[in-house]
């Protein structure tokens, strides 16, 4: 199915949801005008009235459902780089529109929080599989032969790279932090989708027609409520925050925080896997402790240049970005969306709580 | 009507002596632009409504007006106050600079600690996990004389977890201060003007105006307010509460934590004991306990606390007053 601003997505608009409407349209001018007749015949002034009032905000529907095709294709002609160059702030490659802009700073918060849940799961997999090497120290050693186990067996059986527990324990909050931050991204990415495909509209039908319904007015009023907020005030929102990408998601360096590129925190297995297979496992132990933690924490694997890549603060502040940019920011544009939508209903004289809807937020 | 025009000329003056000051009076004059076209049609058309509407736009737009006044006001104030070396130590010229400067020092001390931390509870279980073993023609013996060290893990994961929150906290802070002095005020704000202009964006205006607001002036006004907290606790006015708070920032003990898995008793030739020994390191940790208090609970915990609900706190009262009723209380659960 087609996006937003897609060309295929207006004939799906022309072919289904315009038709709708103007079956809702007409129905409702076809129900009114008969009330009104029914009203004059039998001289019912109530039902003149209710017939006239419902008129009145049939048009005001009318001007609604015109507004949100108005501003639509306003937002799907204007570019994203077109309002940075009005605040004087970095132009984007791909100048989106406004509604590919929405989907860009989704799509960059998911990538964002996927590059911290990559780096902090790399970090804690190491703890992990360090603090379980297990080494055999023989008496009287000289460097990693023991003379003390040259007829028997004597010596100290020891950990010598355990005790990570305040790493994991740091790392598995992070962890289980960094995966929320990218369920939620996912999970507003879902909520835009929704808007974008097109389903959203369907709303404007029901509550044009359902605005002027005996007892239906504030069900009508939210159908539209909703249909305008999620279509202007939720997507021009996240639109925003894509301007501040370069900050936000560091989109400039990669989608991390980190000097380190991505690559390096390689999350194939092969890093280990290589040297723990069968007699490489033994002759990696005699390789010292130092050798073991290299093969995680050296940029280059178990040979590699000796450039340290451990950095687990930096992995705490990833995962933290990672909160600010998929969780905070998009709730803050929910909340404004679920906020206008209370707003607009009070425009069309309906007073909505949508409070209780906030705390699931 | 005359006295209300000076007023707010008068009130309006700064905000021609600065970057973001000028953009939030483009956006004010645009929006004022947009309600005079308003009033026209309506005027033209002769819809009273819409002339209505306008007119009463514009006296939100006076109100907004007047809030940027005190906020420049304000902001210069506070960027005054900050600088003062004695409540920021950093030498910042604003407010921003000087609540980064801190969070810098914070993150600083509180990943040194975690190292420390780190290192102790490393040295704990390679301790721990010796076991000393001696066989020949298969009989002997097995002694794991240093395992009640493994008793350490579980507090010592506890302290790696408040330590890992503390940091947490402290980047997502230095990451809201670095987004605040990028966007906030040259983004934000007149983007919350504008859109504050219009019924319909009336709430996601108001929210970014507040937004912008708090992250700007309460986020770092709440790191500067604990800094001055903690330095009233660290250096009291009296001397004899030296002795209170001396040891809160005291420098760390060297913790060592040596053991030997075959040692049963006291070794003749020193006297020493593998008990001895874990008695000197608990001692050591004991001590060092109160220098990771005032680090880990005051300035990296309470510290951001106080600032992200000072932050959040504002977003809700500023949004109320922006006339956008914006119920931020998930925010607030973010904390």
């Amino acid at each position: 199915m087609a996006f937003l601003c897609d060309p295929e997505f207006g004939t799906f608009f022309s072919e289904n949801i315009l038709p709708l409407l103007a079956y809702a349209g007409s129905s409702l001018a076809a129900l009114l005008g008969i009330a009104y007749m029914a009203g004059t015949a039998t001289s019912n002034a109530k039902l003149t009235l209710w017939s006239k009032t419902e008129a009145v905000q049939f048009i005001v529907s009318t001007v609604s459902v015109f507004l949100i095709i108005t501003t639509m294709n306003t937002f799907c002609s204007i570019k994203i780089n077109e309002i940075a160059a009005i605040f004087d702030m970095p132009a984007s490659a791909d100048n989106p529109d406004i509604y590919g802009a929405a989907r860009g700073y989704l799509n960059d918060a998911a990538i964002y929080s996927h590059n911290a849940l990559t780096v902090v799961r790399y970090h804690l997999e190491s703890y992990t599989t360090l603090s379980f090497f297990n080494a055999f120290i023989c008496d009287l050693s000289t460097g990693r032969i023991g003379w003390g186990c040259l007829f028997g067996y004597s010596g100290v059986s020891q950990q010598p790279l355990g005790g990570y527990a305040v790493q994991t324990a740091a790392m598995n909050i992070f962890f289980n932090g960094a995966i929320i931050a990218h369920f939620m991204s996912l999970n507003f990415i879902f909520i835009l989708l929704f808007v974008y495909k097109g389903f959203v509209f369907l709303f404007l039908p029901l509550g044009v027609f359902m605005r002027s319904m005996p007892y239906m007015r504030s069900f009508g009023s939210l159908l539209v409520a909703l249909a305008i907020s999620f279509l202007i005030v939720y997507p021009f929102l996240l639109a925003v925050f894509y301007l501040m990408r370069n900050v936000l998601v560091d989109a400039d360096n990669g989608y991390t925080p980190l000097s380190e590129p991505m690559s390096t925190y390689n999350t194939n297995e092969e890093r280990m896997e290589g040297y723990v297979n069968g007699g490489d496992m033994l002759a990696m132990s005699t390789g010292g402790e130092s050798f073991v933690k290299g093969c995680y924490f050296d940029r280059g694997g178990c040979y590699g240049s000796g450039v340290n890549i451990e950095n687990m603060s930096g992995a705490i502040g990833f995962a933290s970005n990672a909160f600010v940019a998929a969780i905070f920011f998009p709730s803050i544009a929910l909340l404004a969306t679920i906020a206008s939508v209370g707003y607009i209903a009070r425009l069309y004289g309906e007073e909505i709580d949508l409070s209780r809807i906030t705390q699931l937020v | 009507m005359k006295a209300l025009t000076a007023l707010l000329i008068i009130l309006m003056a700064p905000v021609a002596f600065a970057a973001w000051q000028g953009t939030a009076a483009v956006a004010i004059m645009t929006s004022a632009g947009i309600l005079g076209i308003i009033y026209m049609i309506g005027m033209g058309f002769g819809i009273n409504e819409l002339q209505m509407t306008a007119k009463e736009e514009f006296f939100q737009l006076i109100a907004m007006m007047v809030m940027i006044a005190l906020l420049v006001g304000g902001d210069s104030i506070l960027n005054a106050i900050s600088a003062n070396p004695a409540f920021s130590g950093s030498g910042s010229t604003t407010l921003q600079g000087a609540a980064n400067a801190s969070i810098d020092i914070t993150l600083a001390n509180v990943t040194a600690l975690m190292d420390s931390i780190a290192e102790t509870d490393h040295d704990a279980a390679i301790e721990g996990s010796k076991a000393s073993s001696c066989s020949i023609l298969g009989m002997g013996y097995s002694v794991s004389g240093c395992g009640s060290y493994t008793m350490l893990s579980a507090p010592l994961s506890m302290a790696g977890g408040i330590t890992g929150f503390a940091v947490g906290e402290l980047y997502t802070m230095k990451r809201l201060i670095e987004l605040s002095t990028a966007f906030a005020f040259p983004f934000l704000l007149p983007l919350g003007i504008v859109l504050r202009t219009f019924k319909f964006t009336r709430g996601a205006g108001g929210l970014l105006i507040a937004l912008a607001i708090s992250l700007h002036i309460l986020l770092p006004m709440g790191v500067i307010f604990n800094d001055m907290l903690g330095a009233t606790f660290l250096d009291p006015p009296g001397a004899a509460d030296d002795a209170l708070s001396a040891p809160y920032q005291a420098g760390l003990q060297n913790v060592t934590l040596e053991c030997n898995p075959g040692a049963t008793g006291e070794e003749w030739w020193s006297g020493d004991s593998n008990a001895a020994n874990a008695v000197r390191g608990y001692h050591a940790l004991r001590d060092n306990l109160r220098v990771y208090l005032f680090t880990m609970l005051v300035q990296a915990t309470l510290g951001p606390v106080l600032a992200l609900l000072m932050m959040s706190t504002g977003l809700r009262t500023l949004t109320s007053l922006a006339g956008a009723e914006v119920d931020v209380s998930a925010i607030s659960r973010f904390v």
